[in-house]
């Protein structure tokens, strides 16, 4: 019973609304596409999903911590290119080049982290030149759409583990997993304190600067990796990622409900608003939409996505508000 | 009254603003670029060469000037590549060839990115959307408006006057030159003699204050994402006059230098700080540089690498010379400090 009200006494999750309109999206895709709840319309689902949900997961990270980070465009061209360009090449290519394009991610957070961190830079502006920057080295490494990824790359991943579970979502789970324990250890307690008040967390003695250096770390490897299964998915090297995909990334977790200026929300928003945003390409599609429109919508919806994110964080913030000052009022009924 | 009067300039002279020795400083760099150029290469540095460069600056030089504007709110503006195009592409599309029909598609072009500027503001005024955001998601809506229009053809013909006003010379000046010589000074003076501009001054270095002394934040804040929409569109119609045609991505190349031309005059990108000098000083900068990176025949990869390279170098520059400036500050006694705050209220 004390355990039960002390369940309840705590605010919804942000995530909740995103998790909702997941739901009502996926219902209706699959109204107008009967083969979504296929087994393989999910794997076909997870499979989209899953680029942008890592993207999406590792710039929740920096944006927790009250930064921004648009070098995730630049990171995927690189890791994309690095493994076109790798993987057939070389023995045990496959490991190889996921090895290569974690390190690459993590060198460019790291980068990002220090420029931030310890020389005190703006982060938009200083990410937007490293993107700048990984898009020259993708371009210097491949410099057209070309190259082979390794079969057992595009196969593998692709495709599902025991013939029922598809390998994307193992690794969605993975990165939830990863997220959930992230949260409960020291660094992860510090990335809400920093990105909630950095002056205050300096003072209760965090270290803010190690802190944004690792968040832009983590991040970095989060971009890598998600530009590993881009490589998966596309088969091909391509060093133009293009710019609308950086918007994706940032209406992913801003419709996740993490707020832009930092301390609130989480990766597993930023995962579900992937699948939204994925939910509602392929829903376009399916309704017959022209190609074209796509664009007009996705600027829409990135709008929108903000409003909703502002909306919910409020209504988060109105639901907290009464909990806190009746803290033994009862809720028989969600 | 005459003597404080006196004393008040002299200290100005004095104290030279940190933003025009950054502009002189970038000036200075891309003189040395190109003679450093010269010595490797001694074809190059002609004087139909440097009028090439200064002539294909106008579009950096126009376009950033509206970045700098919005920049200077602490916002960014991220449609400025996209609204060239656009321009470009209304542009040649209403003239189609026809030198009649400019007297009114200039000012149909214009008030149609006018119009896309106008809705990054209120967006960004009104909707609290962040301004990366707001105008990352008008831009790719507008390219979706402008490829379902044109069904993606790109190719059109521009008005015979518009290629001439970008090929022609008078006395043996380029109408370009000229042309970045009159929108340089009306440019600066609109952002930093008047009235409104010191404004723009006021809410990007303190928005809490600006409110408290009744600005009008709102209405400036539309107002500057309205200006940049309107110098995107003046620099895409050059643009469109200059390859005499136009494509849906021709506008593309200048966004990103856009940004670093202010980055590199010495603005903060949180707002409050950077004059129009040092944006045009990065402009004719990253000109010369692009100029020299076709010369030296480097691919497309390098040359963002450089660029990259460059905005990054160009910040921690800034951290350090406003570093230095503080450790400065602080050796000046009382009286020196009082007397460089009167002065700059005497600008205002």
């Amino acid at each position: 019973m004390n355990q039960t009200s002390r369940d309840r006494r705590r605010p919804l999750p942000s995530s909740l609304f995103a998790a909702l309109l997941y739901v009502v999206m996926f219902v209706i895709y699959s109204i107008n596409a009967p083969s979504a709840i296929t087994l393989l319309g999910i794997t076909d689902l997870l499979n989209n999903t899953i680029v942008l949900a890592i993207a999406a997961a590792g710039l929740t990270l920096v944006i927790l911590a009250a930064e921004l980070d648009l070098s995730s465009v630049g990171v995927i061209a690189v890791s994309n290119v690095i493994v076109a360009t790798v993987s057939t090449k070389i023995p045990a290519g496959p490991f190889v080049s996921l090895l290569l394009v974690c390190s690459v991610g993590l060198l460019v957070g790291l980068i990002n982290g220090w420029l931030v961190a310890f020389l005190g830079l703006q982060s938009l502006a200083c990410t937007l030149g490293t993107m700048i920057m990984c898009q020259g080295v993708a371009l210097v490494i491949l410099d057209a759409p070309g190259g082979e990824v390794a079969a057992f790359i595009m196969n593998r991943l692709t495709d599902t583990v025991f013939g029922i579970i598809p390998v994307a979502g193992v690794i969605l789970a993975a990165v939830v997993s990863g997220w959930l324990l992230l949260r409960r250890t020291r660094l992860g307690i510090a990335i809400y304190a920093v990105g909630t008040d950095a002056v205050a967390s300096h003072l209760t003695g965090i270290n803010v600067k190690r802190t944004k250096l690792g968040v832009f770390g983590l991040a970095g490897i989060a971009y890598g990796l998600a530009g590993y299964m881009l490589s998966a998915q596309t088969g091909t090297g391509d060093p133009r990622v293009s710019n609308s995909f950086l918007l994706y990334v940032f209406a992913a977790v801003a419709i996740g409900g993490t707020s832009l200026g930092g301390g609130r929300g989480g990766v597993i928003g930023g995962v579900i608003g992937a699948g939204i945003l994925t939910v509602m390409q392929k829903l376009l599609f399916a309704v017959g939409v022209a190609d074209f429109y796509t664009n007009i919508f996705s600027g829409l919806i990135m709008v929108v996505a903000i409003l909703f994110g502002n909306l919910s964080a409020i209504l988060t913030l109105r639901q907290r508000v009464p909990l806190i000052r009746r803290p033994n009022r009862e809720y028989s009924v969600h | 009254m005459d003597n404080t009067q006196s004393r008040t300039v002299s200290f100005t002279m004095l104290a030279v603003r940190p933003e025009t020795i950054t502009a002189v400083l970038v000036l200075l760099a891309t003189v040395v670029m190109m003679l450093a150029m010269k010595a490797l290469n001694p074809t190059f540095g002609s004087m139909g060469q440097i009028a090439a460069i200064l002539t294909t600056s106008i579009f950096l030089v126009i376009a950033s000037y509206g970045q700098g504007l919005v920049i200077l709110l602490g916002g960014i503006d991220l449609s400025i590549g996209v609204v060239m195009s656009i321009a470009g592409m209304i542009i040649a599309g209403l003239t189609n060839g026809s030198n009649e029909a400019l007297v009114w598609a200039i000012p149909v072009t214009l008030l149609s990115c006018f119009a896309i500027g106008l809705v990054n503001g209120l967006g960004v005024a009104f909707l609290k959307v962040p301004p990366f955001i707001m105008t990352l998601a008008v831009a790719t809506a507008a390219f979706g408006v402008a490829l379902g229009v044109t069904a993606g053809s790109s190719q059109r013909t521009v008005a015979p006057a518009l290629q001439l006003l970008m090929s022609a010379q008078i006395c043996g000046i380029p109408i370009p030159v000229l042309l970045i010589v009159c929108f340089f000074a009306a440019g600066s003076l609109l952002q930093s003699r008047t009235a409104e501009g010191r404004k723009l001054y006021a809410i990007g270095s303190s928005i809490a204050a600006a409110r408290i002394v009744g600005l009008p934040i709102e209405a400036l804040t539309v107002a500057a994402y309205g200006v940049s929409g309107l110098c995107a569109s003046l620099a895409g119609m050059l643009l469109a006059g200059y390859s005499s045609g136009a494509t849906l991505d021709m506008g593309d190349p200048f966004l990103m230098p856009s940004i670093a031309a202010v980055v590199i005059g010495g603005a903060s990108v949180t707002g409050g700080k950077g004059i129009y000098f040092g944006t045009f000083a990065g402009a004719i900068f990253l000109s010369a540089l692009s100029t020299i990176i076709t010369v030296l025949s480097l691919s497309q990869g390098w040359r963002n690498i450089i660029q990259g390279g460059i905005i990054i170098i160009a910040l921690i520059l800034q951290t350090k010379q406003w570093y230095l400036q503080k450790m400065a500050n602080r050796r000046l006694t009382g009286q020196g400090l009082a007397n460089r705050a009167l002065s700059q209220t005497s600008k205002v």
